[in-house]
């Protein structure tokens, strides 16, 4: 633990890009557990979802110079570097996108017939931040976000246009952002 | 495009979600440079979804990060990345297996080389108790017979129809002796030769039986095969007879005494 020492994220990746093990420490003590929630949303078995964690963090070690700062922060290129990385795993391990979007499906219905269940859930610290949301907002920010569909998958899986996966989704930021 | 349009649109939330095409992608990170205000909203909705993923974190298990920094640590420097050289490390469990079934090998190997060395002693020493054994058993083999000889011997001097007849040296050997148990109610006769000199090589000791005056064969007399002793031994069987001489004849005998006599005895 190091309490004492606090970095900036400017100073962390400086740091980071000179290879500086503890600064690298630090960054795992501080988002970790976020990461790890994410990947757990996506994964339901535990040692994997922890080996995916550890893969995501050692590629991020080694691939940092890639990571530029102008391009967004540090967290969305971690959180984007990990999701991609949980996807790869679960397709390259037969996690068939169609049993994906049957069980989506009927999420979808839920949603739609307003019979949305938090006790489902077991991430209730998300699921409380998500349930704000209206039925058709959550169905696209949890397609997008959790199941690595692309803006198209999604206009085919809901049936909307393309435009339309855009707007809802930054709606749905856009009362996130409210909530924060 | 206006800077509220691209804003609206929802692209910029695809941006931070990974979502946009190559080409989306470009053009968003041109706005951010040309835009302060894209560049502000990109901002905000990353911090969103930032607070977000806080909000719902997990504590993954401690043994991950110590794992993660292993894993790190033995990685080639960033110089030896750039020349593409690969390096395989060994993970540190393997490095723990390695050494721990070297420790069993060697482990084996002198457990093996000790039981080996006692294993040897043992079938060394199995095999003397072995001979040991052998010889013992001969050796009560040979005891046996003896204790066989010796309680026939024991049994012709014992028997209650016994007669003994002592034969005594004469001239040619004052000091030789034999004697004679003829068994009254069989007439059976038993020899005890075991006071008469050794006969000399090609010679052999003959019993006489004198009936009615004259010497008749009463068969030759024998060393026991082992120990060349003389035993009591049985002799052909007389209904009466007055005396008995034992002459030292040629080998085989002679069917009437033709050598010197040794001993004689009358009944």
């Amino acid at each position: 633990m190091q309490q004492a020492i606090k970095y900036s994220e400017e100073e962390l990746i400086l740091l980071l890009k000179k290879q500086d093990t503890s600064a690298f420490s630090y960054l795992y003590d501080n988002y970790s557990a976020a990461i790890f929630g994410v990947i757990t949303r996506m994964v339901e078995e535990h040692h994997l979802a922890e080996d995916i964690l550890q893969e995501a963090f050692v590629k991020i070690w080694n691939n940092f110079n890639q990571y530029d700062s102008s391009k967004g922060r540090l967290f969305t290129w971690m959180i984007n570097l990990t999701r991609n990385l949980t996807i790869d795993t679960l397709r390259s391990k037969g996690f068939k996108k169609q049993q994906k979007i049957s069980q989506d499906e009927k999420s979808v219905i839920n949603y739609q017939d307003g019979g949305f269940n938090t006790a489902k859930f077991d991430t209730i610290g998300l699921r409380k931040q998500l349930a704000i949301l209206k039925p058709e907002q959550q169905i696209v920010i949890e397609l997008a976000y959790f199941n690595g569909y692309t803006q198209e998958e999604i206009a085919k899986e809901i049936g909307i246009p393309i435009g339309t996966v855009k707007t809802r989704i930054r709606s749905a930021i856009l009362e996130l952002r409210k909530l924060m | 495009m206006e800077v509220q349009e691209i804003i609206s649109s929802g692209i910029l939330e695809t941006y931070v979600l990974g979502l946009t095409s190559a080409e989306d992608t470009a053009r968003v990170q041109v706005w951010i440079k040309q835009y302060p205000e894209v560049a502000a909203e990109i901002n905000e909705i990353e911090e969103a979804m930032e607070k977000l993923a806080m909000a719902q974190a997990v504590e993954p298990n401690a043994a991950v990060k110590s794992k993660i920094l292993n894993s790190i640590s033995i990685k080639p420097d960033t110089s030896v990345k750039e020349n593409n050289t690969k390096i395989y490390s060994i993970s540190p469990v393997w490095k723990w297996v390695a050494a721990a079934s070297i420790i069993l090998l060697l482990g084996s190997v002198i457990f093996n080389y000790v039981y080996y060395n006692k294993y040897q002693t043992v079938n060394y020493e199995n095999a003397l108790t072995r001979q040991q054994l052998q010889n013992q058993d001969s050796q009560l083999a040979q005891l046996n017979s003896q204790l066989d000889m010796l309680n026939h011997n024991m049994s012709v001097v014992q028997s209650k129809y016994s007669e003994p007849v002592s034969l005594h040296g004469m001239d040619v050997a004052p000091n030789a002796a034999a004697k004679i148990f003829w068994m009254k109610n069989t007439g059976e006769v038993y020899l005890d030769p075991s006071n008469l000199p050794d006969a000399p090589a090609g010679k052999q000791y003959q019993l006489w039986a004198i009936v009615d005056g004259k010497p008749e064969d009463a068969g030759m007399i024998v060393k026991t095969k082992k120990g060349e002793q003389y035993q009591i031994q049985k002799m052909k069987s007389f209904g009466n007879a007055q005396a008995f001489a034992v002459t030292l004849e040629t080998e085989g005998g002679n069917p009437t005494p033709k050598g010197a006599m040794y001993v004689m005895g009358k009944m």
